[in-house]
C-alpha cells in the first residue's frame, strides 16, 4: 500500500477558510494532502496542474468557492470553463481523468472539506503510483 | 485548366480593379506553389494562379495587414481558412473592415486527403465550386476506442518521435500570442529529449487550443514525425460544443468562451458538481 502524494490548490477566501474551520474543528482527515493556498482558483492554469502532475504528484485537487459566491466575481467561471476541458484532455491522453478533483468547498463547510479529502485520498490511492505509469 | 481553377481566375479577375491585391496561391519559378499577392499592376500573373496543395494564408493575410493596416484585400480562403481567419478577427489580430473573403470549395479529392469535416466556406460572399459534405477523421474513431491503457501507450510512443521543433506552432493560424507559454522554462524543459511524460509541450498546447483550432490540419502536414496531435484538438472541440455550444471560425460575432463568464445553464454542462 502506498501513500499518494495529492496536491491541493485552495482559494484563500472559502476553501482555506473551510479548512481552517475543519481544523479548529478537530475534524480527522488523511494527511496526503499538501495545501498550496492561491489567491483564487482561478489562478490555477492547466499548466501548473500539468506541471504538479509531472513532478510525481499522484493527484490534485483544485477548491474554490461555490459559483457566484467568487471574492473576485467571476474568477471560479474561469475554473469552472478550463478545469472541464482539462480533465478531457486527461482522458483523451490516457491520464485516468479521476486524478484531478474539482469542487467548491466555502469558508463554513468545514465538514465537507474533510469529506472531500477523504474520499479524494480513497479515490487515488485505488489507482497506481502516478510516476509508474509514466514510466 | 480545371473549372473550379478558371472560375477561381474568373472571379479574381473581375474583383482585381476594386481592391489593392488579391492573396492566392501561385505555382512559382521551379514548380513551388506559394502564397501571393496578385496585383492589378500585374494582371499577367494571374496564368499562374494555382488550387492545391494549401498553405496558411491566414498568416500571409496577419503579415500583409499588420505591415499595411488600411490596405483593401481580397483573399482566396478554404472553408478552413476561413475558419482560422474569422478566428483571429476574434482575438484582435486585424480587422476584416477591408478584406473580401473568396471562399473556395474543396473537391471531394482534397477532402479525402485532409479528412476534413467542414470544407466549405460559410462566410464569404463570393464562393467557387460546389461545397462538398465533410468526413468524420477515423482517427479520432480509433482513439475513442481504445482503453485508457492504449491510450496512454498509444499518445506515449507517438509523442516519443516529437523532436520539438517547434513547426506546428509556428505554422498554427491560431498561434500568435507574443509570449509562448511553451518557450518558458517554468512549463517546456529546454534540451530535453525525448520529452518527460507526461508531455507538457503537446498537452499545453492542447490546452491553448481548446476553442480555437479550426481544424486546417496544418500542424500534422508539418509535423517532420507525423505525430497525429490534432486528433486530441478535435476530440476536444467535440467536448466545447457540448459544454458552451461554441464551434471556431462558425459564428463571425460569437465571442470565443474563454473570454467570457459561464452563461446560465452552461454550469450544468461542464459536470462540476453543485
Amino acid at each position: 500500500m502506498y501513500e499518494p502524494k495529492i496536491i491541493g490548490f485552495l482559494c484563500n477566501w472559502c476553501s482555506y477558510r473551510g479548512a481552517d474551520t475543519a481544523g479548529m474543528a478537530r475534524m480527522k482527515y488523511p494527511p496526503n494532502v499538501k495545501i498550496i493556498r492561491v489567491p483564487c482558483s482561478g489562478r490555477i492554469s492547466p499548466e501548473l496542474v500539468l506541471r504538479t502532475f509531472r513532478e510525481g504528484a499522484d493527484g490534485v485537487m483544485v477548491l474554490g468557492c461555490h459559483i457566484g459566491d467568487c471574492h473576485y466575481s467571476t474568477g471560479n467561471h474561469r475554473t469552472a470553463k478550463r478545469m472541464p476541458v482539462l480533465k478531457k484532455l486527461l482522458e483523451y491522453s490516457g491520464i485516468e481523468s479521476e486524478r484531478l478533483y474539482i469542487n467548491w468547498v466555502s469558508a463554513a463547510e468545514g465538514e465537507k472539506f474533510a469529506t472531500v479529502i477523504k474520499d479524494f485520498t480513497e479515490q487515488i490511492s485505488a489507482l497506481p503510483p502516478f510516476v509508474e505509469t509514466m514510466k | 485548366m480545371s473549372d473550379r481553377l478558371s472560375s477561381l481566375r474568373e472571379t479574381i479577375e473581375k474583383i482585381l480593379p476594386d481592391v489593392d491585391g488579391v492573396i492566392a496561391l501561385r505555382t512559382g519559378p521551379g514548380g513551388i506553389v506559394a502564397p501571393y499577392l496578385f496585383s492589378k499592376e500585374h494582371p499577367g500573373e494571374l496564368a499562374e494562379l494555382a488550387l492545391w496543395p494549401k498553405e496558411p494564408v491566414p498568416d500571409t493575410l496577419k503579415i500583409i495587414l499588420r505591415a499595411h493596416p488600411d490596405a483593401k484585400l481580397a483573399i482566396v480562403c478554404r472553408g478552413c481558412e476561413e475558419r482560422g481567419i474569422v478566428e483571429m478577427f476574434k482575438h484582435a489580430q486585424f480587422s476584416l473592415e477591408n478584406v473580401t473573403l473568396i471562399g473556395l470549395q474543396c473537391d471531394q479529392q482534397e477532402v479525402e486527403s485532409c479528412q476534413c469535416f467542414k470544407p466549405f466556406t460559410v462566410h464569404a460572399k463570393l464562393t467557387v465550386g460546389q461545397p462538398v459534405e465533410g468526413v468524420r477523421d477515423p482517427l479520432m474513431a480509433k482513439v475513442m476506442a481504445m482503453s485508457q491503457p492504449e491510450k496512454l501507450a498509444f499518445w506515449k510512443e507517438e509523442f516519443s518521435h516529437c523532436i520539438k521543433c517547434y513547426g506546428c506552432r509556428n505554422i498554427c493560424p491560431q498561434c500568435f500570442c507574443n509570449i509562448c507559454a511553451l518557450e518558458d522554462e517554468k512549463w517546456v524543459e529546454t534540451g530535453r529529449l525525448p520529452m518527460p511524460n507526461p508531455s507538457m509541450y503537446h498537452m499545453v498546447r492542447a490546452m491553448h487550443m481548446t476553442a480555437k483550432c479550426v481544424g486546417c490540419h496544418e500542424c500534422e502536414e508539418t509535423c517532420p514525425a507525423d505525430i497525429p496531435m490534432a486528433v486530441q484538438f478535435r476530440l476536444i472541440a467535440r467536448d466545447v460544443k457540448e459544454m458552451f455550444n461554441y464551434e471556431p471560425g462558425a459564428v463571425m460575432d460569437q465571442k470565443p468562451p474563454q473570454l467570457l463568464v459561464l452563461e446560465e445553464g452552461e454550469y450544468e454542462n461542464t459536470g462540476l458538481p453543485h
